[in-house]
């Protein structure tokens, strides 16, 4: 593409740069504060650092977006929320080169998680980075190993594991209220339709979409990526499985206790969104307008359900996790909190409200505090690296035997299928040159 | 009543100034024949109209179901117009719009559009004499007989010109203004041919914004100005060729709030944090004179009376605020909170407000306080899009295409 050459220029020319232009009066901030840098400076990215600013604890030194328009509004709602004035970067390695953050937070879309986080931690900053880790099963794998070799602190977005309504749903599922627990289903529901191609387009001034693309494969440029609509382009993230499928998943692995399931079977497609296209001209997604994923661990089997189509009213909740005990159903969702459903006729029906940060339902500030307590005590965070790898690489698996159209035996011992060289190769992809593949 | 098109193209090259805004009131006085009124700001021409009603509440004169979209109502010669969309179709309706008897509808594909939102029809339909021009986010775009919806033409602007759809489709209403039907497409709009819609000038393969474009005549000349995805600019509706622009970013390319000019100072405000600005227009760029981010207006534009500000400060995400700034220095005079993204015209001094939960809110326009003489929920679900007063009916809509035609004649 010949927007290589130039957009290096540009980002060079603006590397470092703060932008001027009228500065709206704030009082001045105090002194010493971790400094937090930003990379990835789009929605998601800046409601984290919407906490980190709340806390009162972190200066936003820099922001890295590969878009230039979406770091210029960054950086001025950065300073409308904190008085700070953050230096801009296209290239995140030359924010961490320069910068060298005390924390480094990273929204990127997934296709970016394993080099930024690596980077990052190698910089000497605690990373906050979003979920899933990694793309492929081998970058969370060495996103792993590069955490513990740097001995800093490593948050992953999961804020499942520490939301109001998760924590006391938990306790009841824990306490023995719904028995024995043979069964578990998880499912993210909603609407859809056929799916139009639409057309690919250049890039709009100032995003560098080579950049944006990165390790992963070079897709022609659609407004339908970015911003906001890669979760749907399985070269950049893993559709619903790889986004809920995450917190859900995970929420299986907190009550459980168990690391890993033993097997793995997932089927799907696009009969209803049609078949993807991809061509000079226009494009669609081509992520899996529904999946049925089965994992089956050594006490219970778990089922994973989404569907974008057909939506209606024919189900209490559409999104969450049912619990199938001996003595009721749990159910624990989103903003309908948990409830649970006594199998006994005399039973009553028990609730949890959800305490969620309105608009976008999340429980950020809570995760954040963890984040800041764990750096000062050096401990393992709610959602650490560790737990969030294992949870993480589910959906992936999930998405390897959905490639391979057979289930799969997971070996957790050495993070292989067992037997099946096909699979495994799916455990890592090809990267675009020059990125090279991050190793375990 | 209304003037010829060959005169009126006529005249309005040789107008300027309050005679250019003579032009726009030659309609029928209380019709509302455009995006935002006859004067294209947000304030209706109405008197004597009733600004209290009975404790049961106002008198509900019709009620429709529109699909979804947050498009506004133009209002002439005894029909209402709206658009909304509904199963892979957006419908442009023709109502009768004193009793919402359906005169003519017409539906044409478009896709639901639903990035972040529920999707539908953005835009609003302009009348203009006999004839009424619709642009869909998509490009189409049409010329019907307002009489009897028959197409006079129809082209799809995007495949005509090649330019790029911005990622909430185009939703700036046709502006009409001699000789050119004037859309905000590509960086700095499309002119075509309201005649046959034939294209006379295009712009570049940018993203638009969101706005309607506004003729503002000074000094002389009529420039035509609107939100561009990372600047409000002026463009010589002639040509097309740029007179000045203001770079203003807003998160998303999302310049949708309409400028509001008065003299020489130009207002304008966006959502997403960004703020507002106040600026003089000279003869070369813009001058800033000063920058708040108190009054945030992520869709629809504050309207101003008496050289005060009235508009809906914070996003669709937010609980919002009514609020009242002085133009002059931007300093705030009262807030209305939890308005969530609704939105506000006026009429004869006062406010009509329509929260964004479906609650009617008439009170004086006055930077004292705001102290509404009436209130009434007239309808449930959200609502982005601001109240209509034409020949002493209010039109409201929810965005999923519940209207509510409340009716404030005075017996």
């Amino acid at each position: 593409m010949p927007l290589n050459r130039r957009s290096f220029l540009r980002t060079s020319a603006l590397a470092g740069a703060v932008l001027s232009g009228a500065p709206y009066i704030r009082a001045a901030t105090p002194a010493r504060k971790l400094r937090t840098a930003l990379i990835g400076s789009g929605w998601w990215g800046k409601n984290i650092l919407k906490e980190a600013m709340a806390s009162g604890r972190c200066q936003t030194v820099a922001l890295a977006d590969v878009d230039a328009t979406a770091l210029e509004v960054a950086a001025d709602q950065v300073n409308a929320l904190s008085g700070d004035t953050p230096k801009i970067y296209q290239d995140y390695r030359e924010l961490l080169a320069r910068e060298k953050p005390d924390i480094a937070i990273i929204a990127t879309p997934d296709h970016w998680h394993a080099l930024n986080t690596i980077a990052a931690l190698r910089a000497g900053a605690h990373v906050f980075v979003e979920k899933p880790t990694g793309h492929t099963v081998n970058e969370s794998r060495a996103m792993l190993k590069a955490a513990r070799e740097s001995g800093r602190v490593s948050q992953i977005g999961l804020h499942r594991r520490i939301g109001p309504h998760h924590v006391s749903g938990m306790n009841f599922l824990k306490s023995g209220a719904v028995g024995e627990v043979g069964m578990v289903r998880l499912f993210a529901h909603g609407g859809g339709d056929v799916e139009k191609p639409a057309p690919n387009e250049t890039p709009p001034a100032g995003l560098d979409w080579n950049l944006w693309c990165g390790p992963a494969p070079l897709r022609p440029f659609n407004k339908r990526i970015h911003p906001g609509g890669w979760r749907n382009y399985l070269d950049y993230a893993n559709g619903q499985l790889g986004d809920w499928g995450v917190h859900w998943l995970d929420q299986v692995l907190w009550w459980s206790g168990e690391k890993y399931p033993k097997r793995i079977f997932c089927a799907g497609g696009r009969p209803v969104r049609g078949p993807a296209v991809l061509n000079d001209k226009e494009q669609t997604s081509d992520a899996p307008d529904h999946q049925v994923a089965t994992y089956e661990f050594e006490k219970f089997t778990c089922v994973w359900e989404h569907r974008r189509f057909a939506d209606n009213n024919s189900e209490k909740h559409k999104i969450g996790a049912y619990f199938y005990g001996t003595k009721g159903v749990l159910h624990i969702g989103w903003r309908d909190g948990w409830t649970f459903y006594p199998a006994a006729k005399s039973g009553k029906i028990e609730h949890g409200n959800a305490q969620l940060q309105e608009p976008d339902g999340h429980n950020l500030a809570l995760l954040w505090a963890d984040f800041m307590e764990s750096i000062d005590q050096r401990r393992t965070p709610i959602a650490g690296i560790e737990l969030a790898h294992r949870a993480s690489v589910l959906p992936l698996l999930g998405m390897v035997s959905w490639r391979v159209g057979r289930s799969i035996a997971w070996d957790a011992a050495t993070e292989q299928i067992s037997g099946d060289p096909e699979a495994n190769q799916l455990l890592s992809r090809p990267y675009r040159t020059p990125w090279v593949y991050p190793t375990a | 009543m209304l003037l010829r098109k060959s005169f009126l193209a006529a005249v309005i090259r040789h107008l300027t100034g309050p005679a250019l805004a003579w032009l726009f009131t030659s309609v029928q006085a209380a019709d509302w024949p455009q995006w935002r009124g006859p004067q294209r700001n947000g304030i209706s021409e109405e008197k004597d109209w009733l600004d209290q009603w009975p404790a049961a509440g106002p008198k509900i004169a019709w009620t429709a179901k529109v699909g979804l979209g947050p498009s506004s109502f133009v209002i002439g010669g005894g029909r209402a117009f709206t658009l909304g969309h509904a199963d892979g179709k957006d419908t442009v309706f023709c109502f009768e719009a004193a009793t919402g008897k359906s005169l003519w509808k017409h539906s044409y594909a478009a896709e639901l559009g639903d990035k972040f939102f529920e999707g539908g029809t953005t835009g609003t339909p302009t009348l203009a004499g006999e004839r009424l021009y619709v642009l869909s986010r998509w490009g189409d775009a049409f010329c019907f007989e307002a009489a009897s919806g028959k197409i006079v033409w129809n082209i799809n602007v995007q495949k005509q010109t090649g330019i790029r759809v911005p990622d909430w489709g185009f939703t700036g209403a046709p502006l009409v203004l001699g000789r050119r039907l004037i859309l905000n497409i590509g960086e700095s709009g499309v002119a075509l041919d309201p005649a046959t819609g034939a294209v006379l000038w295009q712009s570049a393969d940018k993203n638009a914004g969101y706005s309607t474009p506004l003729p503002v005549a000074r000094a002389g000349r009529t420039l035509v100005l609107m939100g561009s995805s990372q600047s409000y600019l002026a463009v010589n509706p002639e040509d097309g060729k740029e007179a000045w622009r203001v770079r203003w970013v807003t998160e998303y390319g999302v310049n949708a709030a309409d400028p509001i000019v008065s003299g020489d100072r130009l207002f304008i405000s966006s959502g997403y944090g960004k703020g507002a600005g106040l600026f003089r227009l000279g003869t070369s760029e813009p001058e800033e004179l000063w920058k708040i981010r108190t009054l945030r207006t992520q869709l629809n534009a504050a309207i101003l009376i008496d050289g005060h500000l009235y508009g809906v400060d914070g996003d669709t995400t937010s609980l919002g605020a009514l609020k009242c700034l002085d133009l002059a220095s931007g300093t705030e005079k009262w807030a209305h909170k939890d308005f969530r993204t609704g939105a506000v015209s006026g009429a004869d001094g006062r406010l009509i407000a329509l929260s964004g939960t479906g609650t009617l809110l008439i009170a004086p326009a006055s930077p004292a306080q705001f102290k509404p003489t009436a209130s009434a929920k007239i309808l449930d679900g959200k609502c982005w899009t601001a109240p209509v007063l034409a020949n002493g009916l209010i039109y409201c809509r929810t965005t999923s295409g519940d209207v509510a035609v409340i009716d404030v004649r005075k017996k």
